[in-house]
């Protein structure tokens, strides 16, 4: 009778053996489900909330995170895995297959009686030298080499969405984040809006170099659409306010009262009056229009009569976007009007509203040299714009990756199979016991590539014994899903982040060591013992 | 999360209480066919002019008595999710299109239970996928071909009468003319010169009483309520709008009125009515006759307009004053100032009518173009009447669809039958697997002329075999179904009898509905959380009110 039943009768507990071969087959239990996602083959998982809403994803993070998964090993490996998605935003289906795989190879050697210590320490070893190897297959890259950082997105968005909007997406995600980065500052995705619009088809979501604001310019009068725009970003009360102590007027005729009423809005009718007499100097003569986007109220009269000098304005817009709006098209958020001038405008080709359904959207777009810009994402179905919102943070993180690791691995299992040969050198030349635990990782190793040829319903065992053999002659080889022979994925721009495949290793390696050298799974409580 | 030490393998073991778990093709895909093909068989009897009625009582026991498919599907509230994702399809087709939500939800359910052979036979979903994407697109290619019409300007009525009909002919088969000529009336009116159209300046009017014949256009709008004057009739109406209540001028901040003696009292009181009355003299004297406030008119607002002879109509609905603003050119006032020249509005007519026991009151158009247009839509039951306002609604998206684009196929199951023998003649030419799922696409089109001609009562088989060799020729491309033929005469040329159908709508149809098949043909694993209990989330339906 194990300790703890005489410490907690009411605890449960495994032991030993039994406690390995839990986390065996949970492990396999999630490998089972997480193997058909990997790749660009791999196919779609239905997700069914409670409320009946539905997701639909072949994203391993998306998965892990829904499943409400409830067995202990199962949820470590779950955690390990979006955690490892969390830092570089992908590789969970990688991590989930290699961590399965690892166990099971090791298992094959604890039954002939290793020790699982020698094996993980076997794990250890054959992690540090793979460190090494990666970096020395890194293959270098910029921001400004689009061609690479294009094959980099491509492949990411090719194992979430069909090729054809991965295509679109690819397009999307380098130019972003080619217009965000700003020279010696750290790339910072936020500064990428997402805007969802439940319309059309998933191809037609594209970059709108400026930012969409979801609400409209609230006058019927105002112009809908102008072209080569003064962008006036402000936070300043066009609207009556109440003062902050309990005031009041006295008066004792209707006409005093009449001259009250009109007293009120003046000083708020000079302010509207500033901003008109700046849009007339830099507008009047030319073709140019001018938007008012205040984060502040602007009221019904001063619209009407920003409206009469053909002013778009926009009021409450929300603090974020004013941020956002600086950055997009330059120029100053006023906290005043005081000294205006034209510096403090800053500038769009182009400020249209678009009404969709109830909802209106003013696109501030075009603007010359925007830090700041905005997908706006387009598809039938609240599905369908999860899948591409999912997916879009996935190729956006790609791109970032690799600008910041500055360089990219080949994919297509390519480092899984340069990796194995470099370590099997190793192995051949360890004299220590722990060498079974390099073993068990060369043959670890090759889950990905047998996965990906299995979901492009290749002949594994043929498809993988041709690659293995390959790849011991050439460098770098990857599998080719079409053909299932081999190839060279740098020529084909199948590219991967080399964070990722570092981070994908090394979470495998510490989470398959942790659970080889558990022996005892036990849990406190009173709730009931099945399951 | 409660983590428990369980004992067995097995991967629902898992996961949360309660949660379902499906994959491969037996559990997932199989079952996903299964069920989408129950639902499509359902529903593909309310296709067509022929179509069955259905009866539905929805969660909180609104009767429905209807063949349109989007409102079937939108108060059946599915829950199967494979189901789910076709109607979420239709529900696009309805956003984008307004009609053919029908059309998708029987294509897509075909084509997947056209997939359901070849996967038995060892094909890939992937395979399959790939197959219907080729043929789509070359099915989207050969419909541009088959054009038989294009109505070029939107303005004519005799051309726009045509295509209009034909979609209400499915819903109101009988009515297509007397329907038909409303609509097109109600849309041309409105057609604005350079933006697009928008279907909400057609409103519906909905008063019961009288027969469906008495339903008429108006230009203009219909507002159900009274006046607040006493003023009923007012012609060569000059319209002010003020979105204020209409009542004395009041500041923001509080205001303390300073009164020492009664004198001070009575001359205050006064001279507060004497500033409105000089006020709405102002008013009057700019011109205006009628009044209109969006809020509260007070009595004593009311006893000064009366006297100046003015109209006075009060109007809640931020929205409606919105429309009469567009209707009339109005600008819409804040505060109560005599409007300009430019801020007047202008109406034929403005006056109070009686339908039924509800009065209304009207904003008349006859001459100049007007921007809004009402239906009034008369019947003898609510039911009845939902029904025909939904057929106005196809009615008025097909004319949106015209204005966007001009190009008419003939409709009758008369294009399906054509695009089916070209995707198939297409389909030999394609090497690999792809060919037979191409194929399959092909013959799932033919279920549109099989329905038509199973739900008219005809000899179907003989109708379809007609169909088929008649589309042999080159002569024969507009050839469909005659849902009202004798025996000597099963098919007819769709396109001579003005059975027409807007291209796009076909286009928009084909792409949402193979979208859906593929998707769900993509889903190889279902999890599926335990169902919330309680009451269904949903918000009740909005009572209809506009
Ligand atoms: N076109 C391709 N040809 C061959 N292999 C590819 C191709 N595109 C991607 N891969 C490989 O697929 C694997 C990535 O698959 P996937 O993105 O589905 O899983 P993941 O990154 O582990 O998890 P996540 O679900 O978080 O993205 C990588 O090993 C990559 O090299
Ligand atoms: N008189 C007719 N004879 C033959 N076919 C007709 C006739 N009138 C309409 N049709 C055909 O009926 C079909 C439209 O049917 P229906 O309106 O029921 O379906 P839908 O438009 O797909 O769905 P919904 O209108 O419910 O959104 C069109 O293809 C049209 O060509
Ligand atoms: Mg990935
Ligand atoms: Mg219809």
């Amino acid at each position: 009778m194990a300790a703890i039943t005489l410490l907690n009768p009411k605890a449960e507990v495994v032991r030993k053996t039994e406690a390995l071969s839990m986390n065996q087959s949970a492990a396999k239990g999630l490998q089972d489900v997480m193997k058909t996602n990997l790749g660009p083959r791999g196919t779609m998982k239905m997700l069914v909330s409670g409320a009946g809403d539905i997701k639909i994803t072949k994203d391993g993070n998306v998965l892990l995170k829904e499943m409400q998964i409830q067995h202990p090993t199962a949820s470590l490996i779950a955690r390990t895995s979006t955690a490892m998605d969390d830092i570089t935003g992908d590789g969970t289906t990688s991590t989930v297959l290699l961590i399965a795989e690892l166990l099971k190879k090791a298992d094959n050697y604890i039954i002939e009686g290793v020790h699982p210590r020698l094996i993980t320490e076997g794990f250890t070893v054959a992690c540090k030298h793979a460190m090494e190897v990666l970096d020395s297959m890194k293959k270098t890259v910029s921001l400004d080499d689009k061609e690479t950082l294009i094959a980099v997105a491509r492949t990411a968005l090719n194992t979430k969405v069909e090729s054809k909007v991965a295509e679109v997406l690819t397009q999307i995600c380098v130019e972003a984040v080619q217009a965000i980065k700003l020279p010696d500052k750290p790339l910072d995705l936020h500064m990428i809006e997402i805007m969802t619009m439940q319309s059309r088809l998933e191809s037609e979501t594209r970059l709108v170099r400026g930012l969409v604001l979801d609400h409209g310019s609230r006058h019927p009068n105002m112009p809908k659409k102008l072209t080569n725009a003064y962008i006036l970003t402000c936070n300043v009360s066009l609207e009556f306010e109440k003062t902050e102590i309990n005031s009041g007027f006295f008066y004792k005729s209707a006409q005093e009262r009449e001259k009250l009423v009109a007293s009120e809005r003046e000083f708020i009718e000079l302010r509207v009056a500033k901003i008109i007499a700046l849009k007339k100097s830099v507008c009047d003569g030319t073709d140019k229009g001018f938007v008012v986007i205040n984060q502040k109220g602007i009221d019904p009269v001063s619209l009407d009569m920003l409206a009469r000098e053909g002013i778009m304005a926009l009021r409450r817009a929300k603090r974020r976007n004013m941020e956002r709006l600086t950055l997009a098209c330059g120029g100053v958020a006023m906290n005043s009007l005081d000294d205006l001038t034209e510096d403090c405008l800053g500038r769009a080709g182009l400020v249209y509203e678009h009404v969709l359904g109830e909802t209106k959207y003013t696109f501030v777009s075009d603007c010359p040299n925007p830090h700041s810009v905005t997908v706006l994402v387009h598809g039938p179905t609240s599905y369908a714009i999860t899948q591409i919102q999912d997916a879009l943070r996935d190729g956006l993180r790609a791109v970032k990756n690799a600008v910041e690791d500055g360089g990219v691995l080949p994919g297509g299992g390519a480092v899984e199979l340069k990796l194995r040969h470099e370590l099997k050198k190793v192995a051949e030349k360890t004299k220590e016991k722990y060498r079974v635990g390099i073993e068990a990782f060369c043959d670890a190793l090759l889950v990905i590539p047998k996965t990906l040829a299995m979901n492009s319903g290749f002949n594994t065992q043929e498809v993988i014994t041709q690659l293995d053999y390959d790849a011991k002659e050439n460098d770098s080889i990857g599998l080719d899903l079409q053909t299932g022979k081999s190839m060279i994925p740098t020529d084909l721009g199948i590219l991967d982040n080399y964070s990722v495949k570092k981070q994908y290793i090394a979470s495998s390696v510490i989470v398959a060591s942790n659970l080889l050298l558990v022996d005892e799974v036990m849990r406190a409580g009173m709730s009931s013992l099945k399951g | 999360m409660a983590l428990h030490v369980p004992k067995a393998p097995g991967f629902s073991q898992m996961l949360k209480e309660g949660a379902r778990h499906f994959s491969g093709l037996e559990e997932a895909v199989f079952r996903n066919i299964a069920a989408c093909k129950e639902f499509v068989n359902t529903i593909k009897t309310a296709y067509g002019p022929y179509g069955m009625n259905k009866i539905i009582i929805n969660h909180i026991d609104k009767l429905f008595v209807t063949n349109d498919a989007a409102t079937i599907v939108k108060e059946l509230e599915i829950e199967h999710p494979a189901a789910k994702v076709l109607v979420l399809a239709s529900n696009m087709q309805e956003e984008e299109v307004g009609d053919g939500t029908n059309f998708v939800l029987i294509l897509a359910g075909t084509l997947l239970e056209e997939a359901l052979p070849l996967l038995k036979m060892g094909m890939t979903p992937a395979d399959i996928i790939e197959g219907y994407e080729l043929a789509l697109k070359k099915a989207l290619e050969v419909l541009k071909t088959l054009t038989c019409e294009e109505i070029k300007d939107p303005r004519d009525e005799a051309a726009v009468l045509k295509a209009v009909r034909s979609s209400v002919m499915s819903k109101q088969f009988g009515y297509e003319d007397f329907l038909g000529n409303l609509i097109t009336k109600a849309c041309i009116s409105i057609l604005p010169e350079e933006t697009t159209f928008n279907v909400d300046n057609v409103r519906i009017q909905k008063i019961s009483g009288s027969s469906i014949l008495s339903s008429e256009t108006v230009l203009g709008m219909v507002f159900k309520r009274g006046v607040e004057g006493e003023i009923t009739k007012m012609s060569g109406a000059k319209v002010v709008v003020y979105t204020c209540p209409f009542d004395i001028a009041t500041t923001e901040t509080k205001g303390t009125v300073l009164i020492k003696t009664a004198a001070e009292l009575h001359s205050f009181s006064s001279g507060e009515e004497s500033q409105l009355e000089s006020q709405i003299t102002a008013i009057k004297n700019a011109g205006v006759n009628v009044v209109v406030a969006g809020g509260k008119i007070s009595d004593i607002a009311l006893h000064f307009l009366n006297k100046a002879g003015l109209m006075a109509v009060r109007l809640q609905s931020k929205f409606d004053i919105r429309r009469l603003c567009k209707v009339t050119g109005a600008v819409p006032l804040p505060i109560l100032t005599p409007p300009s020249k430019e801020e007047l509005g202008y109406a034929d007519s403005v006056y109070i009518d009686e339908i039924g026991d509800n009065s209304i009151v009207v904003f008349k158009l006859d001459g100049k173009e007007s921007r809004i247009s009402t239906i009034i839509v008369r019947g003898a039951t609510e039911n009845y009447m939902d029904d025909i306002e939904r057929a106005i609604d196809d009615g008025v998206n097909t004319f949106k669809l015209i204005t966007r684009d001009g190009h008419m196929v003939p409709g009758g199951g008369a294009v399906e039958a054509e695009l089916a023998k070209q995707v198939r003649d297409y389909s030999e030419t394609i090497p690999g697997l792809e060919r037979y799922a191409a194929a399959k696409f092909a013959h799932s089109l033919t279920i549109f002329p099989k329905i038509l001609a199973e739900s008219s009562g005809l000899q179907a088989r003989t109708a379809l075999q007609q169909l088929y060799e008649g589309h042999r020729t080159p002569e024969g491309v507009n050839l469909g179904i005659n849902i009202q033929g004798e025996d000597d005469k099963l098919i007819i040329d769709c396109h001579e009898a003005g059975i027409l159908d807007c291209l796009s709508l076909k286009e928009w149809g084909l792409k949402f509905a193979t979208m859906a098949a593929c998707t769900v043909l993509r889903i190889d694993q279902i999890i599926m959380a335990k169902r919330a209990g309680g009451p269904s989330a949903k918000p009740p339906a909005q009572p209809d009110d506009d």
